[in-house]
């Protein structure tokens, strides 16, 4: 399947991604090494492999604009110094931003550095060094917006937020609003400017480098809730922690860190506060079963399912009913219609969906077309399935002998008839399977959609995953649901399959 | 009742059809013999329109349609459809409607192309499939029927129209031996009622018995034309003699 394998490489980061992480974890990797010491293993490779998310991460790391091969961002620029007072040298390992800590977990890299919240959550999870930033939260809205200054005015607002942020976890606690999740942090900026939604509430440093440039959108309001940045470490690397403690207090204390700071604007007077932070006592992690608790999570589940099962279908509809018109114009248009229906399936069917999604909805506002995200997923997924489509109904009519259409004509029909009442019918049968096939990849593939900020079973999975850290559980609750709503369509298709083919026996 | 004049059909640069005459009166049946590539399916396949003559013209039952391009125009097409109706079509593999029961297999043309009442379309059928002696196969798939009742069912489709003319491309070339009886007995049967046909075929049996007239087709030209009789114990062509010699020695 041409859809399928478009979007594999995005499958694969989201529902596959806990599955092949479990996997790795309790197969083929040993748990992270206990036995010596993270410290010594890190001097004596001379390396410290640090994990971190470049990917839309300015101005934390990011490729240089001038340079795109290389990584520049003020968190690149502490890594060196931090390495350099453990006098190796740092490693950057790319990984996806919220999959961080179960990464370090599973021994990728040796600490997390990319704008990790010292909060309880993490700290239940792994170590946390000193703060090495005070960051805020930041309202900005569109230049011409007034109020919206304060968290409790964005009530019955839409709001973006980044994936997995305190930023989402502080909108969403509101209430009432309707929160919108972004996976990067450009895309919520250009919805706002296309007027998608009101607000975007981010950490201050990303709203520094994206927001402020732009002439067309402001601040709004002071920054609030502050919060500090630290280093994420494996609780048993206690050695490392002090080390690495002592590296910032160090590094706060001669001034590397203002100077950092200051060279990627993001210094201000919070930075202050970093020498009075006290650390909070964390208890143990109660771990959280939503299998046990199923009650309290299936149906969130099931919510997500449902936009699952809506996008799936409609665009599926779309795909049924464009693909016709795309072969009918392949096989029967005149020469122009004909190369015209040709293009569109190769088109379609040889550049990603994901790209195809964005484009729609981001790039259709910059010539006048807006259209709100749902539609925008019904029509991305719906025209792309339907190149398959079509390649699958050509493939069913040209199976069609030539006889048949030879008798139709000589019987007096029209060629129009003669498609209609014999053509379309016995290549129907031929087509059933392999649509069927696409309708249950469909299914799956909506899970891209999240891209553009439909929350759907996928999306809500990973949200609950992050939140609980049940990766099992809610996988397999995934998985079931995902089955349910596949499987009944099996049964269906192999039933009228059945029915139309009574020639066959 | 079938006038056809000066009839070229080439494919590429191969030249099939070396301008045909033919002239046929109602009611009368006749035979194309000839050895394979001979031209004879392609003639019967331009007369009615399923190749597209590159010039000549052909006229059955009064519709007249001229060699040249495939139809463009709406009224072409309507002509080419008229041309059509006057003649049924009963091909060689059968060609029946996998999805219809045989009884619509009859009954959907006259439905779809002429607007006929269901019910009197399905009577008609009916009487049609009693003819061809499968009057209880009516809610059969094609399927589930041998190749002889396949042809039969075949023959009643195209009669189902009621064409002013018959036309068989080889009917009972890709049957078996003992199937092929059942299916000439009903092309007896046509001839016997008057029925005005052009039959292709290998079967010299039928075309002795049945045939106004016989023609020998070769190399895309009438080489030869008389009753049977003549033909067969007579031909003046010594190709004529040879073909038919290889044929019953066969």
């Amino acid at each position: 399947m041409v859809g399928a394998s478009m979007s594999g490489a995005w499958r694969l980061s989201r529902v596959t991604y806990g599955f092949l992480g479990l996997f790795l974890l309790l197969a083929s990797r040993p748990l992270p090494v206990f036995s010596a010491d993270r410290l010594s293993e890190i001097k004596s490779a001379g390396v410290l492999r640090w994990g971190a998310d470049a990917e839309g991460g300015a101005p934390y790391i990011y490729p240089d604009p001038q340079k795109p091969e290389q990584m520049t961002g003020f968190e690149f620029e502490l890594a060196n110094a931090l390495a350099a007072k453990l006098g190796v040298r740092a490693q950057m390992v790319q990984n996806q931003w919220d999959q961080l800590i179960p990464a370090l977990q599973r021994g990728n890299f040796d600490i997390v550095l990319n704008g990790l919240e010292i909060t309880p959550e993490n700290q239940q999870r792994i170590a946390m060094s000193l703060p090495y930033y005070v960051y805020a939260q930041q309202i900005v809205t569109r230049a011409e917006t007034t109020g919206l200054e304060k968290l409790e005015e964005l009530k019955g607002q839409r709001v973006g937020v980044l994936s997995s942020t305190v930023a989402q976890r502080l909108v969403t606690g509101l209430g009432g609003v309707d929160v919108r999740i972004y996976p990067g942090n450009v895309e919520s900026f250009r919805d706002l400017k296309a007027g998608r939604i009101d607000a975007v509430v981010l950490d201050l440093p990303i709203a520094i480098y994206y927001a402020r440039p732009d002439p067309g959108l402001k601040f709004s309001g002071a920054p609030f809730a502050p919060g500090y940045y630290g280093i994420g470490v494996l609780k048993e690397d206690t050695t490392l922690l002090a080390a690495l403690n002592t590296a910032i207090e160090q590094l706060a204390a001669d001034g590397t860190l203002e100077r950092i700071y200051r060279k990627y604007d993001v210094w201000d007077d919070r930075q202050k506060n970093l020498k009075d932070y006290k650390p909070q006592k964390v208890s143990a992690r109660a771990t959280v079963s939503t299998l046990r608790d199923w009650p309290k999570y299936l149906p969130l589940l099931l919510r997500g399912a449902l936009v699952t099962a809506e996008i799936s279908v409609l665009a599926m509809a779309l795909a049924v009913v464009a693909g016709l018109v795309v072969v009918l114009a392949r096989l029967y248009g005149i020469a122009p219609v004909r190369w015209l229906a040709r293009a569109y399936v190769e088109v379609m069917r040889g550049t990603p969906l994901l790209i195809q999604l964005f484009l729609i909805y981001y790039g259709l506002p910059q010539i006048g077309i807006r259209l709100n995200a749902f539609l925008a997923a019904i029509l991305g997924l719906g025209l792309n399935y339907a190149a398959n489509e079509a390649e699958n109904y050509r493939a069913g009519i040209l199976a069609v002998p030539r006889g048949q259409s030879e008798a139709s004509l000589a019987l007096g029909m029209t060629r129009w008839q003669c498609l209609c009442r014999i053509i379309l019918p016995q290549a129907a049968r031929m087509v059933i399977p392999p649509v069927t096939n696409d309708f249950i990849a469909m299914f799956k593939d909506s899970s891209i959609v999240s891209v553009i900020t439909m929350v759907e079973l996928t999306k809500v999975y990973g949200m609950l995953a992050m939140a609980t850290y049940d990766y099992i559980g809610l996988g397999l609750m995934t998985a079931g649901i995902y089955f349910a709503l596949s499987y009944p369509l099996s049964i269906f298709a192999n039933h009228l399959e059945k029915k139309l083919c009574h020639d066959r026996r | 009742m079938i006038a056809v004049e000066r009839l070229v059909k080439s494919y590429k640069s191969n030249c099939v059809l070396h301008g045909v005459d033919h002239t046929q009166q109602r009611g009368e049946a006749v035979v194309l013999i000839g050895p394979s590539g001979c031209g004879k399916s392609t003639f019967l396949r331009c007369l009615n329109q399923l190749e597209i003559a590159d010039s000549g013209r052909i006229t059955i039952g009064g519709v007249t349609v001229e060699g040249g391009c495939p139809p463009r125009t709406r009224a072409e097409h309507d002509r080419q459809r008229q041309l059509r109706l006057q003649a049924g079509m009963v091909f060689q593999s059968f060609n029946l409607f996998p999805h219809l029961t045989v009884l619509r297999n009859i009954a959907e043309a006259p439905i779809v192309v002429k607007g006929v009442a269901p019910d009197e379309a399905m009577a008609f059928a009916r009487e049609l499939l009693a003819k061809v002696g499968l009057e209880n196969k009516t809610a059969a798939y094609p399927s589930e029927l041998s190749g002889g009742q396949q042809q039969r069912v075949a023959i009643a489709r195209a009669l189902a129209m009621r064409p002013q003319v018959m036309l068989f491309d080889e009917p009972t070339s890709a049957l078996d031996p003992e199937l092929r009886d059942e299916v000439l007995r009903v092309m007896r049967q046509l001839v016997e009622e008057g029925m005005t046909m052009i039959v292709v075929t290998h079967e010299m049996q039928f075309a002795r018995d049945m045939a106004d007239y016989v023609i020998f087709f070769d190399g895309g030209r009438v080489a030869e034309i008389g009753p049977p009789e003549q033909i067969f114990s007579d031909a003046k062509q010594e190709r004529t003699r040879e073909f038919l010699k290889r044929c019953t020695t066969r």
